[in-house]
């Protein structure tokens, strides 16, 4: 286990380093963050029918999301492990002890982590003290508050068993753009990356609950505003886990059944 | 012109070598764009009307801004890649060619794949119209004319700007995607819904609001003014510092020698 702790600890420490990264990544989240706000006001302004969200709420939500965008982003690139399976160094990989997946996953887990580090808190910590229109508010209780982390916490780790399997089935595409992004377009939809999902139409709402999508961030955030009740939350958790361990064994499988027969790209 | 033609067979010819791939990157664009529009879509279900503007106006101002974006990310994706072009030492080879600069910056490289984006956008654009009732007369065909045009301007204003940039960082700047990215997210709902200084802003720095704001209040008939119909000249204005901005940093661009 320790070995593994090793792979998250130095991409961890090395991801730390990208500061000026972080700092323009976060101009980017408040210019986005504000933009979607304004969007939504303006249509709450506007005055509709039954909505499925308080406006406060809302905004809260995308605040969430904007801050914990680098945990929750589906277009994580461990470059490192994407050229290690393209020009074939994956061989040398091989000749190390343990187990390759463990490795990768944990690898995977320490960058997202760092940058999740460096940029979550600037949002939030601006975001409470912005106008009451743009203002991202208080859980509604102390149970919403630890449901949140708890299942943020899980939520990462199903993001990263996801994005493990995404960079895996490189071995099968060798392009990781084309039939990769197909799959994460989908995903970020039933993630609640585009819209909520609360705005869905009620068809794609109904889908995205046999999916492990929203479970990522879509679920915590909701937990969060109070939209999901915090009743809710134990089986919230046991879902996120039998999602977890579902991927993380096709995960698993593929890389051993990809190793079987790995082809080297040259030498 | 011709030379320009004659860069574009080149890149069709070396995308189409890779056939499987080709299709495949095809059928994601297609989805990519998909939710973009998706988003308004799936909003306009929930709500009726933002701040007076409905679904397919709205839809007409995405259609407009994206036509705008795509062409310059499609047919000139060398002057939106350009800090690469200058960290391969590329731009060296283009200067000693006896050609026009920007023109072999822009054909550096094109993106046949991205051209089905500008399928997608041209049709959602004949949805919007055929959908909205406008009473059309010679003044606002020039008008919608004048909208797309500018709004091909005011991207290629844009990506030269950031390209101008990059002589002096040599590397792009993530900060430039919120003016091209961001604005174009933006732009895609008519200006006048957002906060007093981001109308401001996106009037007088970088004014997306003469390619989709005022002149849409024309065409949809909420405004009679017909200076707003011709607002869209006023891009013209912006580009002179883009141009000067880009030629400036040409004078000044030592190589960085790789």
């Amino acid at each position: 286990m320790s070995q593994y702790l090793t792979y998250f600890k130095i991409k961890f420490i090395s991801g730390l380093q990208y500061r000026s990264a972080a700092l323009a990544g976060l101009s980017t989240q408040f210019f986005f963050g504000l933009v979607f706000i304004m969007v939504y006001h303006a249509f709450y302004t506007s005055g509709s029918g039954k909505l499925p969200m308080e406006y406060s709420a809302l905004v809260s939500y995308l605040w969430l999301g904007q801050a914990f965008y680098a945990l929750t982003y589906l277009y994580h690139r461990e470059k490192d492990v994407i050229n290690m399976i393209k020009n074939g160094d994956v061989a040398y990989e091989l000749c190390k002890p343990g187990n390759l997946y463990l490795k990768w996953f944990f690898k995977i887990f320490g960058s997202k982590l760092s940058s999740v580090l460096l940029r979550f808190a600037p949002v939030i910590l601006v975001a409470i003290i912005l106008p009451i229109n743009f203002r991202l508010t208080s859980p509604v209780s102390l149970y919403s508050f630890i449901g949140f982390i708890l299942t943020l916490i899980l939520g990462s780790f199903l993001i990263t068993a996801i994005t493990t399997l995404l960079h895996i089935l490189t071995f099968y595409t060798i392009d990781a753009e084309g039939v990769l992004n197909f799959f994460r377009v989908i995903a970020e939809l039933f993630a609640g990356a585009i819209v909520p999902i609360p705005f869905l139409p009620k068809f794609l709402q109904t889908i995205s609950n046999y999916l492990p999508f929203q479970y990522i961030s879509d679920v915590p955030f909701r937990i969060y505003v109070g939209n999901i009740s915090s009743n809710m939350i134990l089986n919230t958790l046991l879902i996120q886990f039998i999602w977890f361990i579902i991927i993380s064994i096709i995960g698993i499988f593929l890389t051993k059944k990809a190793l079987k027969k790995v082809i080297v790209q040259g030498g | 012109m011709k030379l320009y033609f004659k860069y574009m067979h080149l890149h069709l010819k070396s995308a189409l070598q890779y056939k499987k791939s080709f299709i495949l990157s095809i059928i994601s664009q297609l989805f990519v764009f998909f939710t973009y529009y998706f988003t308004i879509i799936a909003l306009f279900n929930k709500f009726s009307n933002i701040k007076g503007f409905t679904l397919y106006e709205v839809l007409l101002t995405f259609a407009i801004i994206q036509i705008g974006y795509i062409v310059n990310e499609s047919f000139g994706r060398g002057l939106d890649k350009f800090d690469d072009l200058i960290i391969a030492g590329e731009f060296d080879r283009i200067l000693v060619k006896p050609r026009n600069i920007l023109l072999q910056v822009f054909g550096y490289k094109i993106e046949i794949v991205k051209m089905t984006k500008l399928i997608q956008g041209i049709i959602i654009l004949i949805i919007a119209l055929v959908n909205l009732d406008i009473s059309w007369n010679t003044m606002k065909v020039l008008t919608l004319i004048l909208m797309i045009i500018s709004s091909i301007l005011i991207f290629f204003g844009i990506f030269l700007l950031a390209a101008s940039y990059c002589f002096i960082t040599v590397q792009g700047l993530e900060v430039r995607n919120l003016f091209t990215d961001g604005g174009k997210h933006m732009a895609q709902y008519p200006i006048g819904i957002f906060n007093k200084s981001f109308i401001f802003i996106f009037t007088f720095i970088i004014p997306y609001a003469f390619v989709n704001y005022y002149p849409l209040l024309y065409l949809l008939g909420k405004s009679n003014n017909y200076l707003y119909g011709f607002s869209p000249l006023l891009i013209l204005i912006f580009l002179i510092p883009c141009f000067l901005a880009f030629n400036l940093g040409r004078k000044h661009y030592t190589s960085c020698g790789s």
